[in-house]
């Protein structure tokens, strides 16, 4: 996780896999943030998500908006990207990491009345993504194919 | 010439095999053998024996006091331990070189590798089964098909890409049917042309397709799952992305559900991370 007000950043997570990569930007105080989690819910290690909030969607989300806040950033100016969330080709149902990853998100988000101006999740793709700090511009790669900007 | 052929004969050009795991290697083979054998030829490596000293006196193994040699590691890590860090750290040389066919940078697959070989650790403790240093290799090793072929799959991705999309077919189905084999057939060969132990091999040969395994199921359908683990959490993933084949028969035969998935993620995280940061791919 990494939040930052400095124009001079550029903040990237890279191969996202079944993970998710949460973008934030409040165009008026330039605060980003680029959260990276792993698993859905925090329940399955309590010792780990008290170490390693950041690795859930539960215990990350919530206190990424909250380090944003302490920079300046407001709820309702912060524009958010969501991107990853990929899954195996998996038609037995055990390998659903990626798609559990996107429901805590959405369920997170429509609880706190969040809105997502844009996502590229699902498939079965690596991706990465990139916030530009002075600009609020967001790049996804996708392995093996181009970058666009979302 | 077919291309298969052609692409099998670029095994040749991996650079050679390191003496540290062609050591292990025998001992793997060998049980009377000892781990004094594999010190013995590493300790002249100056390179691999600071790392693996740097690794065993980091917070991985919380030791209450620091190792200075090799044979102190050895009594205070154990054998098979030591094992493990002597062919993570091996491997690297092996991985060193970009995949661009896979749009993989320099020692992007050699960290996808070492998940899936710290996974093989923690998937067989859960399922209480002993340590086995074959089946952290065959995880160390599983991808190195892709090392091979990654030349070729660089000119015919947008061939492999376009099967993908108007056939709705995996990756690896993709790349044989354009390539003429895939990456984890030319693993198996590459891992016999080097005589490995042949549990080695099969696990290499199968870690996509455990079901058409003729014999070691426990290593081929360990490697499997670990390797999917690994796809998941996204760590040196590339082109190929997760685009594979799951196996619901493995977990249901080893009655594994989709919370242990998410909890071996969690144990991988910790390990992962140390390791990666004292053995880091240069």
């Amino acid at each position: 996780m990494q939040v930052t007000g400095d124009p001079e950043t550029t903040l990237v997570t890279y191969s996202l896999g079944s993970c998710i990569g949460v973008v934030i930007y409040d165009p008026v105080v330039r605060v980003g943030g680029l959260l990276h989690y792993m698993l859905p819910e925090s329940k399955i290690d309590a010792e780990k998500a008290r170490t390693n909030p950041w690795m859930f969607a539960d215990t990350g989300i919530p206190l990424f908006f909250k380090e944003a806040y302490k920079l300046g950033a407001e709820k309702r100016r912060i524009k958010v990207k969501v991107v990853g969330g990929s899954q195996i080709l998996d038609t037995c149902g055990f390998f659903n990491t990626g798609k559990r990853n996107y429901t805590a998100l959405r369920k997170i988000f429509w609880t706190n009345e969040v809105l997502v101006e844009a996502e590229v999740v699902g498939g079965n793709v690596n991706r990465t993504v990139s916030i530009e700090i002075s600009s609020g511009k967001v790049w996804v790669k996708t392995s093996g194919n181009g970058v666009i900007e979302i | 010439m077919n291309l298969d052929e052609k692409i099998c004969q670029s095994i040749n050009q991996l650079p050679p095999f390191p003496i540290v795991i062609q050591r292990a290697m025998e001992l793997i083979e060998n049980p009377r053998s000892s781990a004094q054998d594999v010190v013995d030829v590493i300790q002249f490596d100056q390179a691999i024996t600071a790392d693996v000293l740097r690794l065993c006196n980091s917070a991985y193994f919380g030791l209450r006091r620091n190792v200075d040699s090799l044979r102190e590691a050895l009594v205070m890590v154990g054998f098979n331990q030591l094992l493990d860090i002597i062919l993570t750290r091996g491997s690297v040389q092996i991985y060193g070189k970009p995949c661009k066919g896979y749009d993989l940078d320099s020692g992007e697959l050699w960290r996808h590798s070492v998940a899936c070989a710290l996974l093989s650790r923690i998937v067989a403790k859960q399922l209480k089964w002993e340590a086995q240093p074959a089946h952290f290799t065959a995880a160390l090793l599983h991808d190195i098909g892709k090392m091979v072929l990654s030349d070729f799959v660089k000119d015919y991705l947008k061939d492999i890409q376009n099967l993908i999309e108007t056939r709705q077919v995996s990756f690896i189905d993709a790349e044989r049917e354009v390539l003429g084999i895939d990456h984890a057939e030319l693993g198996g060969k590459i891992t016999d042309q080097w005589k490995f132990p042949k549990t080695i091999v099969s696990a290499v040969r199968y870690h996509h397709s455990p079901s058409l395994a003729q014999e070691d199921h426990q290593a081929v359908q360990l490697v499997y799952l670990c390797d999917v683990i690994a796809m998941i959490t996204g760590i040196g993933g590339g082109a190929d992305g997760l685009s594979y084949p799951a196996y619901g028969e493995v977990m249901k035969q080893y009655n594994l559900k989709e919370e242990d998935i998410e909890r071996f993620i969690v144990q991988l995280d910790d390990r992962f991370h140390l390791v990666d940061e004292v053995l880091r791919a240069k």
